[in-house]
């Protein structure tokens, strides 16, 4: 199948239903062949102008009507069809959250070309994330340069959905003449000469990411470039729309588990009665999930700790689920799903995935148990 | 599958050797095979879509009667156990309850603090019997699950639950269970005007316990905000540990949401006699920590205050987070029937400070016994006696002068004295006859004359 529809105007992206028909036949027809390519190395840029305008990167925008739930149900169908392009559809979406929310003209002027997925561009802040709740170092530094912006140097190890040309994402620390921290500086990368672009190790899987490591040697950030200076506040109002936007891959891998097992049913349900989490169980627990984060797509810029709390577990369920989900799919297909080319097994690595990648279920209870415990005067 | 007209019906054909099933009414679109396509009009070259074997190996398939045993409901299946929530006096109670009548079911016990097991109502009298946490822990929470048979999850915090699927999720993974029991007590209630980071809360032993360690550094000027009932057991405690204590309060005297003035007025004088200093009709608005980190209090009147600690005792609330998470109807903390002490779910309980009887809280220990084997009774399926909930005798830990008060009065009822010398006063509230509560103020007389 290899039907391209028209070209949409952004308009057409009012309407809910449409748009996600829309990306639902695109991952179906275009996604779900290319989905073992994917997984193998094949980066889908081709796939994701169609998904661009489609409307599957728009609808959480504030220019877009802050539909989160129309966001993560699109990120959904992508990932019940593909795991890699589900979590490159959170590295886009979150990367234009960055742009619109930044405020600075000059990153707003550059939204609508990537909001249609014309233009291209992830997010590096695994490492900041992690740093800035206490787990890690800070991998990047950046120095203020006397006619305004920054130099910014260091390396990150694996940043995905990004290749010369695109643009992502990032955060740097800025330290004072002692040493110690003054602040955090926040803005996006052009991946231009200036960048060297690392070859990552091969992983297991999803190596269709474009995955690399980025290395720079005092690259002068304009502040043209500036997402946010200081950053905590920043952090602190987008991290649950952050954190919240991942549960699409989380429900995505899931359903699509869960259709790998239905797809059996007919010729082995007489077996398969007999295992663990079957279709119906799953699919109760992946509605009750889905009817949560739901809810909480309703106001993603709380900031309340008691929202944060929600939308970590709803993230961290929804790893959980996908791994239960994944495992009990290729146990219910048997052989079948284990052949290299079969979803099953490629999907076990997709849930694997979305265990890990930050933040992984353990940062995730880490920062649960932080948030929980009761402060006290020290 | 039967013919109902005269065209044949559409057939399916299965892949020996990778499962795939031919449809003929949806064909495979992809090689070019129209949906509708027979089978036998299938090119002999044609090649399976999933495995790559050729037309040759596929033979009809008839879909086979899947009828699986019914188990009922797909979550009760398996039976993990019976689940408990918090490990003060109440969580530890229903272990216990439920051992007593059974030994073999399993039970996680899920909590946030350390599982340590200590008798709460110590933490008003500890700093002057000059005890350390060590000391008043009677028993540590790994050796009592030992003891008990209980897998024990200390640290753990509980962030969701789901009483449909039967599922508790906390920072250390997901739980299922057979039965739930939330015994997760209240939260001190701290107003905005005192921050958690400069205000100490003596509500457990771990908040008592920063309090204790930097009190034993020497005598330290201490304010205590709320004069109920734990405020001014607290500000005796402190007084006699040898601190300078300052008690504030709502209203003129302490304690008189609960007294009756006369009675408020001995309980002052008692106080004062121990070195405190009591400051009625008083609010603050602020706290603050200077570089020395000496606090500061704002109060309402414009005076500030300057205090070593300040240390809150403002009430408690029940957090509602698991009650909304699992949809158990909530008013002031969580609905329970007051004979089985089931919520509003199946399958969870609820006792302790957490719970209340038609909106109201009842937060004493004496409860705690009786509400436990109710529980353990209805759970394990035994012959219950129904729980009956009565007000419990209210007994001040004030040692200089002990206050005792049976039932609970009524704000608009007036209060006769029955008893009134220099040593000791008795009052009441009568209605329609009945005497609705009897308070004792010091030493009962009778005690006295015996």
């Amino acid at each position: 199948m290899n039907s391209v529809a028209a070209p949409l105007l952004s308009s057409a992206w009012n309407d809910d239903a449409q748009v996600l028909g829309e990306v639902r036949q695109v991952a179906r027809e275009q996604l779900a062949p290319a989905a073992s390519r994917i997984d193998q190395g094949y980066y889908p840029l081709d796939i994701m102008a169609r998904l661009g305008e489609a409307g599957a990167f728009a609808a959480h925008l504030d220019k877009h009507g802050t539909r989160f739930d129309l966001a993560l149900g699109s990120m959904h169908e992508i990932s019940r069809r593909c795991g890699s392009t589900g979590f490159m559809t959170w590295c886009h979406d979150v990367c234009g959250l960055y742009m619109e929310q930044s405020g600075n003209p000059a990153l707003l002027a550059r939204l609508d070309d990537h909001a249609a997925g014309k233009t291209f561009g992830g997010t590096a802040l695994s490492n900041p994330m992690k740093a800035m709740t206490g787990i890690e170092a800070m991998a990047l530094k950046a120095v203020p340069v006397a006619n305004g912006g920054y130099r910014v140097s260091g390396t990150l190890p694996w940043v995905s959905h990004i290749q010369r040309g695109h643009y992502c994402g990032l955060i740097a620390a800025v330290d004072k003449a002692d040493g110690s921290r003054s602040h955090e500086v926040m803005f996006l990368l052009d991946l231009d000469e200036r960048v060297r672009l690392g070859k990552c190790p091969e992983f297991s899987g999803m190596e269709g990411t474009s995955t690399w490591s980025i290395h720079l040697d005092d690259y002068h950030v304009t502040p043209e470039q500036i997402i946010a200076d200081p950053v905590r506040p920043f952090i602190q109002r987008i991290r649950g729309a952050f954190v919240m936007l991942q549960a699409g891959m989380a429900t995505g891998v899931t359903q699509g588990a869960i259709d790998s097992i239905h797809e059996v049913e007919p010729s082995l349900g007489h077996v398969n009665q007999y295992l663990h989490h079957r279709p119906d169980e799953l699919q109760a627990e992946l509605d009750e999930l889905q009817d949560r984060v739901l809810t909480l797509a309703q106001t993603p810029y709380e900031t309340d700790k008691a929202f944060l709390i929600d939308v970590m577990d709803a993230r961290a369920q929804g790893a959980e689920l996908a791994l239960k989900a994944t495992q009990s799919a290729l146990l219910h297909q048997g052989a079948r799903g284990y052949l290299m080319s079969a979803a099953p097994q490629r999907r076990i690595r997709e849930a694997h995935f979305v265990a890990i990648v930050t933040p992984a279920i353990k940062h995730l209870r880490w920062e649960m148990a932080k948030l929980m415990k009761e402060e006290m005067p020290s | 599958m039967s013919a109902t007209s005269a065209e044949s019906p559409w057939r399916l054909y299965i892949c020996r050797a990778c499962g795939l099933i031919y449809d003929e009414a949806e064909g495979d679109p992809d090689s070019g095979l129209a949906p509708g396509t027979r089978f036998e009009d299938i090119p002999d070259d044609w090649e399976c879509p999933l495995c790559g074997v050729t037309k040759a190996d596929f033979e009809p398939f008839e879909r086979p009667d899947v009828s699986a045993v019914d188990m009922g409901p797909v979550m009760v299946a398996r039976e993990p156990g019976i689940l408990v929530v918090g490990a003060g006096l109440a969580g530890w109670g229903i272990v216990e309850a439920i051992r007593e009548l059974d030994t073999e079911t399993p039970i996680t016990l899920v909590t946030a603090c350390r599982g340590d097991r200590y008798h709460k109502p110590e933490l008003s009298v500890a700093l002057s019997r000059g005890q350390t946490p060590d000391q008043l822990v009677r028993e540590t929470g790994a050796e009592a699950a030992r003891r008990l048979g209980v897998r024990l999850m200390a640290e753990t915090f509980v962030v969701g639950v789901s009483a449909e699927r039967h599922q508790l999720r906390t920072t250390r993974g997901t739980f299922s269970y057979t039965r739930l029991v939330l015994a997760q007590g209240a939260r001190p209630a701290l107003p905005d005007s005192l921050p958690a980071a400069l205000c100490w809360r003596v509500n457990d032993l771990a908040g008592w316990s920063g309090l204790q360690a930097k009190l034993a550094e020497g005598p330290q000027r201490v304010v205590l905000v709320g004069a109920g009932m734990v405020g001014c057991e607290l500000a005796e405690d402190l007084a006699r540990a040898g601190h300078r204590v300052t008690l504030l309060g709502r209203r003129a005297y302490p304690l008189a949401s609960l007294l009756p003035e006369a009675a408020s007025e001995r309980l002052l004088h008692s106080l004062e006699g121990l070195g405190v200093t009591y400051r009625g009709d008083v609010d603050v608005t602020r706290v603050e920590a200077d570089a020395m980190g000496e606090r500061q209090l704002h109060l309402a009147d414009g005076d500030v205050l300057t205090a070593d600690h300040v240390v809150a005792a403002t009430g408690l609330a029940t957090d509602g987070r698991l009650a909304r998470l699992a949809g158990l109807d909530f008013e002031r903390g969580i609905l329970v029937d007051p004979e089985t002490l089931q919520t509003s779910q199946p399958d969870v309980y609820a006792l302790g400070d957490c719970v209340s009887f038609g909106g109201v809280p009842c937060r004493f220990i004496e409860p705690l016994p009786a509400q436990a084997r109710a529980i353990a009774q209805v759970m394990l399926g035994h012959d219950a006696a129904p729980y009956r909930h009565q007000t419990p005798v209210i007994r001040l830990k004030t040692r200089s002068l002990p206050i005792e008060m049976h039932g609970m009065p009524d704000r608009y009822a007036s209060w006769q004295v029955e008893h009134d010398d220099d040593d000791s006063l008795v009052m009441s509230q009568v209605r329609d006859g009945r005497r609705l509560v009897r308070l004792t103020v010091g030493d009962a007389p009778r005690k006295r004359v015996a």
